[in-house]
């Protein structure tokens, strides 16, 4: 009821062209509300961009968010979209230099969204970004990993190995390590000699 | 070297657009466009305050940008 009558006070400022529909809105909703809440934590949970992360989000919390989504009839929808996606994620640099210091890190791998720009090449990579490292501070690899996905604006994918094991499986020519070294992709730290 | 100059560093575009959160967005959105979101959790993926994403948003939408759903 309370909903109801802000929506009278704020078509009451907007003259009579607009209350008609509000009103049948309110109606709608009202019946709907239930039905539009579990179709919304529905899809919560298909976004990609929760995917792995766990319970980032508890459902219900949001229940009268709106949700939004890209226009792709926006008038410069594809130029816009090459600049964004043109710009490298992450400086190099300073991904090397985080890299450096979660612990004694061996090699660094880059690949998949770091280095292609458009998304369907990016997605046949095993792996955006792989280390081989002992010693590697969890919380710090937990908080780089953060705010490394916070600035791309997307997962990735990581892998982790220490140096025993990524030798022994570099030895074996295991699947996943081959993939990635023959795939595209970019050592930027390398104390392996590989 | 000539793979650095080709690469834009990504202070470029913060500094172009103005506005950190804002290319923050755009990159999320690009990335992910097939998707539906909330502001909320937009804001906690990207590391970024509710009311500067909420902003930004307000102006993508009055842009034309993204469509609001309700």
């Amino acid at each position: 009821m309370a909903k109801r009558n802000r929506h009278k006070k704020n078509s009451s400022k907007n003259k009579t062209r607009r209350s008609k529909t509000i009103r049948a809105k309110v109606k709608f909703k009202k019946k709907a509300r239930q039905k539009t809440i579990n179709s919304r934590a529905k899809r919560r949970t298909r976004h990609p961009a929760n995917l792995g992360t766990g319970s980032s989000t508890r459902p219900g919390t949001s229940k009268r968010k709106a949700m939004y989504s890209l226009n792709q009839n926006f008038e410069f929808f594809s130029e816009l979209k090459s600049l964004i996606l043109k710009a490298s994620p992450a400086e190099k640099d300073s991904l090397i230099k985080k890299i450096s210091a979660l612990g004694k890190i061996k090699l660094a791998v880059i690949s998949g969204i770091f280095l292609n720009s458009d998304i369907e090449s990016s997605a046949s990579a095993t792996a955006d970004l792989f280390i081989v490292g002992d010693d590697i501070d969890r919380n710090k690899l937990r908080n780089f990993l953060k705010s490394l996905e916070a600035e791309i604006g997307r997962e990735i994918r990581f892998g982790l190995m220490d140096r025993e094991e990524f030798e022994y499986r570099f030895g074996m020519f295991d699947r996943f390590i081959r993939v990635l070294l023959e795939g595209p992709h970019e050592k930027i730290i390398n104390r392996l000699g590989i | 070297m000539s793979k650095k100059s080709n690469q834009p560093a990504k202070n470029t575009l913060n500094d172009l657009f103005g506005s950190k959160t804002r290319i923050k967005i755009l990159k999320f959105l690009f990335r992910n466009y097939l998707s539906d979101f909330n502001a909320k959790d937009m804001a906690k993926k990207l590391q970024e305050a509710d009311i500067a994403v909420n902003r930004e948003i307000k102006m993508l939408v009055k842009i034309g940008l993204i469509n609001k759903k309700k």
